[in-house]
């Protein structure tokens, strides 16, 4: 199981600090588990979110923080109110989410093709171009923030440029990692029992290499979303990162935490939607474990 | 024989490095033929220069160690919390980790650089700020990690060592900490690498030394070569500390091997 985790990640596989930073608490379930999963057990894993909400707003009220650096919570929910009334609010949404799913789409579009591609056709330029892939994917976006600011300017392009570079990485190195790592008994059965190359490549390598090729998907959207928040705080007009940006130099306080809340619950709404779309398109699995 | 083995280590090192060189082959090209414009590239060749003149005059060695700290405190605190809160979460106390495990999963997926903003407001714009946005997202890894690890520790261990009369202290320490150890340090090599991640824009938001503040003066001032060797230098930094982790798992968890055999 350890041995499993160590290999679970390519080297350098995109950014290696938006796993830590984003990553989700999954404890591994057992059958029991799921099982003994009751109503009551739901309702006790919101205990630790309410008390920590409910620390937070009357914690001035104690004393225990200054009111004016940590709002309690109804304010930051007040001022929520008030961006949600005037529809600032979801512009700000929405210009975040295009931009944050253009940039991942864009990635996906090249990397996968081109990982499938180079894994499953070209497997001796692929162990060549490998070093060279994970060198690049191991570079700190953040270091060519410069570079990509000189090279495309402070629009669009270059926030699409920035969020495409830093996702392609993690989602072009899961894809030729999970077709280089298909079991080779499945490839060899397949064969032996006279399938031809495309039917091996569309029945098993593709499927055998989606659960790698959507850790890539989940690692990109992580990775997307953390510098879509540091693109658009250097320059924009709209979008999440604008709205903290322009609060903390306004020093509207509570519009910080507002920010800083939305962007946690888009992330947690994306993984949502990605483990969803990884459920719908891995249902073989569990037909294969029933029959 | 020896030729095959030759042949062998050679092909190895062609597939290993092959792709690198020739990128770097194809990038001095590049710039040597004027395919690429001076004004966005430096050549490979201008920036060795440019590296080797920090070198020199001690620049490298100051900026490298005023990042190197920061990142290493950063790191430091947050393993020291981390560590016994993920054993904690992990099942020490199972109504602890049912209680808190969503909150942290929640407070886990707060944006950095959305929290940066309140990080300057409550420490200050000083090492403080920085020190605590390392701090911030090195946790996570960390906390994960041991939760897994613990999780994962065989019942079967615990109950045998339990059975033989076996303490809480020295279950932890026999049982527990060798059990997860390789958990905890994919743990520790993830959340060195991102603070050595997260320290760069930290150092760029604000700062007056260190490699960040390198790349974002260079920048500033228009200084292309400067900017490719402060990317250079990051890149060699990050790529050095994954391999500092490996060996360290290597030399400190000596039993993994055996549990192959």
């Amino acid at each position: 199981m350890a041995a499993e985790f160590g290999q679970l990640s390519p080297a350098g596989a995109g950014a290696p600090g938006a796993t830590g930073v984003m990553g989700a608490f999954e404890p591994p379930k057992s059958l029991e588990e799921k099982e003994a999963q009751s109503f009551s057990r739901r309702v006790m894993s919101w205990y630790g979110i309410i008390a920590f909400l409910a620390l937070w707003q009357i914690g001035p009220w104690l004393g225990l923080f200054d009111a004016r650096f940590i709002p309690p919570f109804s304010e930051v929910l007040k001022d929520g109110w008030i961006l949600i009334r005037t529809g600032e609010f979801f512009i700000h949404v929405a210009t975040s989410a295009q931009r944050a799913l253009l940039g991942l789409f864009g990635a996906i579009a090249v990397g996968v093709p081109c990982g499938v591609c180079l894994a499953g056709f070209f497997p001796r330029v692929t162990r060549f171009l490998n070093p060279l892939l994970s060198l690049l994917g191991s570079i700190n976006p953040f270091a060519l923030f410069p570079l990509f600011i000189l090279l495309f300017g402070v629009g669009e392009v270059a926030k699409f440029a920035i969020i495409f570079w830093s996702a392609l990485f993690p989602v072009l190195n899961f894809t030729i990692y999970g077709v280089v790592n298909v079991e080779p008994i499945l490839v060899k059965a397949a064969r032996s029992m006279g399938a031809d190359r495309g039917q091996i490549f569309w029945k098993v390598i593709l499927p055998g290499s989606i659960p790698s090729i959507f850790t890539g998907f989940k690692m990109g959207a992580t990775v997307a979303f953390l510098f879509l928040i540091a693109a658009e705080m250097l320059s924009a007009t709209a979008g999440m990162g604008y709205m903290i940006h322009n609060a903390s130099v306004n020093n509207y306080i509570p519009r910080i935490y507002l920010g800083v809340l939305g962007i946690a619950l888009m992330g947690m709404g994306m993984s949502v939607l990605i483990n969803r779309l990884e459920g719908l398109l891995m249902s073989y699995k569990e037909e294969a474990a029933a029959s | 024989m020896t030729l095959d083995r030759t042949r062998d280590a050679l092909t190895q090192l062609f597939y290993r490095g092959g792709s690198i060189v020739l990128f770097v082959l194809l990038w001095q090209l590049a710039c040597s033929a004027g395919l690429a414009p001076e004004t966005f590239v430096a050549s490979p060749v201008v920036i060795v220069e440019t590296l080797w003149s920090y070198i020199l005059d001690g620049s490298l060695y100051r900026h490298s160690v005023v990042s190197l700290s920061r990142a290493f405190y950063g790191f430091i605190l947050a393993v020291a919390v981390a560590v016994p809160l993920g054993f904690m979460l992990g099942g020490w106390f199972k109504s602890f980790e049912r209680i808190m495990g969503p909150l942290l999963t929640f407070l886990g997926q707060f944006n950095p650089f959305a929290l940066f903003s309140v990080f300057l407001l409550l420490f200050g714009i000083g090492e403080v700020s920085k020190v605590a946005m390392i701090f911030w997202v090195a946790i996570w890894p960390v906390l994960f990690n041991a939760a897994l690890g613990v999780r994962t520790v065989d019942p079967l261990h615990v109950k045998l060592a339990r059975s033989m009369g076996m303490g809480r202290i020295r279950l932890l320490w026999k049982i527990v900490i060798p059990s997860s150890a390789s958990f905890l340090f994919s743990g520790l090599r993830l959340a060195a690498a991102t603070a050595f991640f997260m320290l760069i824009p930290a150092e760029m938001m604000g700062a007056s030394r260190g490699l960040g503040w390198l790349i974002i003066n260079a920048q500033v001032n228009y200084q292309i070569p400067k900017l490719y060797t402060g990317t250079l230098v990051i890149v060699v930094f990050g790529l050095l500390i994954d391999l500092l982790f490996k060996l360290l798992e290597k030399k400190v968890v000596v039993w993994k091997e055996a549990k192959v055999l």
